[in-house]
């Protein structure tokens, strides 16, 4: 018997991990041999972080933002939309962190779904760009009617704050899973990468490969995620394009983005998948240090060149060709 | 001769005892990697998956279909409809699922709960998307 016991493998048990739902998403947080402290320390982070952004929580700094056109916002809010802006501005406003009031039109905010018609949505376009935000010394103003929503990064930042809280307690290998945003950080106990699936755009639970990695996020983007289906059976995705206020339709249905920061990551992928191939490979040129796999409305892949040595394509797409970006 | 025989049949037993040992040792070096993962489907599209065995606590979330709303409610190990707006409430009459291969069903909205098996060799510790 003893004998067996030595052979039982130190596997990661339940009790390393918590799950909780924050940030209308489950998340799980798994630390090898972390204490229940130092889960709950992660899980208080995240609500903490969620009851600052919040853009449904009325006593959050930016739904007072966007109810009253200015706020005074704390450190975290402020490095988040300052990130968000920046993030505008260097894919061109593919991410545009002031659509709220287009995705409210469409019910996405409420599952009240709905097509607005061509006139509502040109008058919520004028509501719309990332440069009538106003961010400085901490205090941020919007003109009447703009409205701000930070969804669509928060967890990617949030997942940077947990790793942060982690490495500072000692922790050297943890897995941080908010809602499909991973950030891995180190490597497993037993020394080896982290091995991450992609999930197969297609909605079937598969995926179309693993990409192993260490002290980095995986963020996917895809429109299987969110949707609605018109009661003329047209489907429409949740991630928006700022051009024309309508569900994106770049002919990429699902980003991934491989890097060091989960915001950066997050922002990113959405930004990806609004632009579509020509602009996102023209961005991916110019970005270092971060690296993409992108899979188009045929099915083909696309990815950088840091993915040829991690990146293993699996089930349908195991004998895929992959483009290669650089 | 009689000494023989009972040295074969130690050794025999000792085999015997060998290769049990062996395969309760290799149920349970699978064991602690079995992982029970939920399956939440609308009109067959996963929305999402969530590992039953790392939940720790009674929980529950929302899952807004183009039909309607489904409360769902996990606890360690199991996962069910709480409440949902939709006309019959077969969903929320099937209770908990715990095991098993029947998945929790609400028609009326097009959503499936089932158990898929996790913790396999080659699976991936996290999915991303």
């Amino acid at each position: 018997m003893c004998l067996l016991a030595l052979c039982l493998p130190a596997a990661a048990r339940a009790d390393d991990s918590r799950t909780f739902f924050a940030m209308d998403t489950v998340m799980t947080v798994t630390v090898p041999g972390g204490s229940e402290a130092l889960l709950s320390a992660c899980e208080d982070e995240v609500r903490r972080l969620e009851a600052l952004f919040s853009v449904t929580d009325e006593s959050s700094e930016i739904a007072r933002l966007n109810a009253e056109g200015r706020a005074v916002l704390s450190d975290e809010t402020a490095a988040l939309l300052g990130g968000a802006l920046d993030a505008a501005a260097l894919t061109d406003g593919a991410l545009d962190v002031t659509l709220y009031p287009v995705v409210r039109a469409w019910g996405f905010t409420t599952g009240d779904y709905r097509v607005p018609d061509d006139g509502e949505l040109a008058a919520l376009l004028a509501l719309v760009g990332w440069q009538q935000v106003t961010l400085e010394d901490g205090e941020a103003s919007l003109p009447p009617g703009v409205m701000v929503d930070l969804g669509s990064v928060a967890k990617g930042f949030a997942s940077d704050r947990l790793a942060a809280l982690l490495r500072g307690s000692g922790v050297t290998s943890a897995l941080i899973d908010l809602g499909g945003n991973i950030y891995c950080l180190g490597a497993k106990r037993n020394g080896s990468a982290w091995r991450i699936g992609v999930r197969d755009p297609d909605g079937s639970g598969e995926y179309i490969g693993v990409v192993a990695v260490t002290d980095k996020a995986v963020v996917t983007s895809g429109s299987y995620e969110r949707f609605f289906v018109a009661k003329d059976g047209t489907v429409y995705g949740h991630i928006f394009d700022p051009a024309t206020g309508r569900p994106a339709e770049s002919g990429i249905v699902s980003a991934t983005v491989i890097g060091p920061c989960g915001f950066q990551c997050d922002a990113l992928t959405t930004a990806l998948y609004v632009m579509g191939l020509e602009r996102a490979e023209a961005l991916l040129e110019t970005l270092e240090g971060v690296d993409a796999l992108l899979v188009d409305a045929e099915g083909e892949l696309w990815a950088t060149g840091g993915l040829r040595e991690t990146f293993t394509p699996m089930g349908a797409y195991s004998a895929a060709a992959i483009h290669w970006i650089r | 001769m009689k000494r023989t025989f009972s040295n074969r049949f130690w050794a025999a037993l000792l085999a015997a005892a060998f290769l049990l040992c062996a395969g309760a040792a290799l149920l349970l070096w699978r064991t602690p990697g079995a992982r029970t993962v939920a399956r939440i489907t609308v009109d067959g599209r996963v929305v999402r998956e969530i590992d039953l065995t790392a939940v720790t606590a009674e929980a529950s979330f929302t899952v807004q279909t183009p039909g309607g709303v489904n409360t769902v409610t996990v606890r360690p190990g199991g996962i069910c409809v709480s409440e949902a707006d939709c006309p019959d409430h077969v969903c929320v009459k099937q209770g908990w699922l715990e095991g098993g291969a029947v998945p929790i069903v609400c028609l009326p909205h097009r959503l499936v709960i089932s158990l898929v098996s996790g913790g396999d060799g080659d699976a991936p510790d996290a999915v991303s998307g």
